[in-house]
């Protein structure tokens, strides 16, 4: 008899012994043996700890026979996949005399791998001393499989996020930096075409000339401020008509230094969108440069601005006190064809008429309602 | 006023120029890049500056409004992007941003030449943009 073979011999009897301190009838074995949860008890008290009883769930579970078991440690179980600080936390807690509950990857007689959420406990005597180590096993690879398909799951869904948001700040950030080149070349050449309209007026000796210049000139402006005060406000994509009549004015007058023009204003925010802006501009530069250049030649008088909304509409009222004066016929045409178009692309009607001494321009145009209490 | 234009783009800087002196100003120079504007104000000293922020070299243009603030050469900012401009505004009076308007260049021409020469009462036109320092005076002296 070998060495191996008298130890595994002892660890039979032992098992024996343990039966035998039990009647067979005993309710407790029976249910031991019969039970569908697979169980073992050990002996710490011979060499290596073994298996001195097992149960046929256990046999089942990891296709050693009875015969097979007896005697041996239960770390035949473990495998390449075995983690070893839970295999440490084991021997810790039975050299501890403790119990614990962990989960480790064993594996069966035939190699197959199988999750095992492990239960051992010391069994004590009367007296406190542990006789046994009785261990339960739960194969729960379908839930520990299931868990792992969805924790990879998630973390390829976490990556794709990652890599979708990478993508969307990225796509951003060029977008943005588009708008702004886009911006700056928009700005740079309609500052140049100004630049050169006023080159050229500048440099030319003939009157007519000069004064057709700086009335394209006055055109392009507006349309340039337009571009500026979209750009200055948060929400490029919305207009507020009264600060841009406000600005236009107040410069156009100031610039002149004429003191003998004075300047009220009647106006509160009124936004459009963008896309209306340039003919919306344009109207008010048309109306506002008129009354401006008849106050030049006249000895000056009061302009007043109003702009605001009135019933889902937008009024803006030009009135000056300048007198009527014989004006340019072509140029007064063609200011009219300007007004015209632009009043016509959205939709605004423009009534004209004359109070007392005062030429009163109405325009009113239906406007899309915005919450302008935000805007300023 | 003697003054310097840095300006990277010639035909704007032609045009300042000829505007600026029809206001009955001289230029003293004209510079497009960092590096020529300081060296133009080191020499010619100018009473007052117009700096583009986009130059030659980059947007370098912060950097030449600090070397004339430390000279003492009262400037103003023209820019496309008033967000470049740093919160102190680098000792600029104010900024007037681009696309500028032949009106409101004069109309702000106006306002520097008296605020420059000590007349700080006058309104603010809407084509500067002013310093935080330069609303602060300009109210204070409101008020008073």
């Amino acid at each position: 008899m070998t060495e191996t073979e008298s130890s595994r011999q002892d660890a039979r009897d032992a098992g024996d012994r343990l039966l035998a301190e039990h009647v067979s009838e005993d309710p407790f074995a029976a249910a031991f043996k019969a039970t569908r949860m697979p169980m073992i008890i050990t002996d710490p008290h011979q060499p290596d700890n073994p298996i001195i009883f097992s149960n046929r769930a256990f046999s089942e579970l990891t296709g050693y026979s009875q015969e097979e078991l007896v005697g041996r440690n239960c770390r035949l179980l473990q495998g390449p996949g075995s983690e070893p600080q839970v295999i440490q936390r084991i021997r810790q807690a039975i050299q501890n005399e403790e119990s614990i509950a962990c989960d480790v990857l064993n594996y069966r007689k035939d190699g197959s791998p199988f999750w095992n959420a492990l239960f051992i406990s010391p069994v004590r005597d009367s007296g406190g001393t542990v006789r046994y180590f009785f261990a339960s096993q739960l194969d729960f690879t379908d839930v520990k499989d299931k868990q792992m398909e969805l924790a990879k799951a998630r973390s390829s869904a976490e990556d794709e996020v990652a890599r979708r948001t990478r993508d969307l700040s990225e796509a951003l950030e060029a977008r943005t930096l588009l708008v702004h080149e886009v911006d700056h070349r928009v700005k740079n050449n309609l500052l140049t075409i100004a630049s050169i309209l006023k080159l050229q007026a500048r440099i030319t000796g003939d009157p007519t000339v000069r004064r057709t210049l700086m009335t394209v000139l006055e055109r392009v402006e507006a349309l340039s401020i337009v571009q500026r005060k979209l750009f200055t406000t948060d929400d490029v994509t919305r207009f507020d008509i009264a600060d841009f009549a406000t600005e236009l004015v107040t410069d156009m007058v100031g610039a002149l230094g004429r003191e003998d023009i004075h300047l009220t204003f009647d106006v509160s925010p009124v936004l459009v969108p963008a896309i209306k802006a340039s003919p919306f501009a344009l109207i008010i530069n048309e109306l506002v440069g008129d009354a401006v250049r008849r106050g030049l030649k006249d000895g000056g008088g009061t302009i007043r601005i109003e702009v605001k909304r009135l019933n889902g509409h937008f009024l803006l009222c030009v009135a000056d006190s300048m007198e009527p004066m014989p004006v340019n016929q072509e140029e007064q045409e063609f200011s009219r064809l300007i007004l015209d178009a632009c009043a016509r692309q959205v939709k605004a009607t423009i009534e004209r008429s004359q109070e007392g001494s005062d030429t009163v321009v109405r325009v009113t145009a239906p406007v899309e309602v915005y919450d302008e209490g935000e805007h300023h | 006023m003697n003054i310097l234009i840095v300006e990277d783009e010639a035909l704007l800087a032609l045009e300042l120029e000829s505007e600026l002196e029809t206001a009955g100003h001289t230029i003293v120079g004209q510079a497009m890049s960092s590096a020529q504007a300081k060296k133009l104000a080191d020499q010619s000293r100018p009473e007052f500056a117009f700096v583009d922020i986009h130059l030659l070299d980059g947007p370098s243009g912060i950097d030449v409004g600090r070397h004339l603030a430390g000279l003492g050469i009262p400037y103003v900012f023209v820019t496309g992007n008033l967000k470049r401009i740093p919160e102190d505004f680098a000792g600029a009076l104010g900024a007037i941003e681009k696309p500028y308007t032949m009106n409101g260049l004069q109309h702000a021409l106006g306002f520097i030449e008296r605020f420059v020469s000590g007349a700080k009462s006058d309104p603010i036109p809407p084509s500067l943009v002013p310093a935080p320092r330069i609303k602060n005076e300009t109210r204070v002296s409101c008020a008073g």
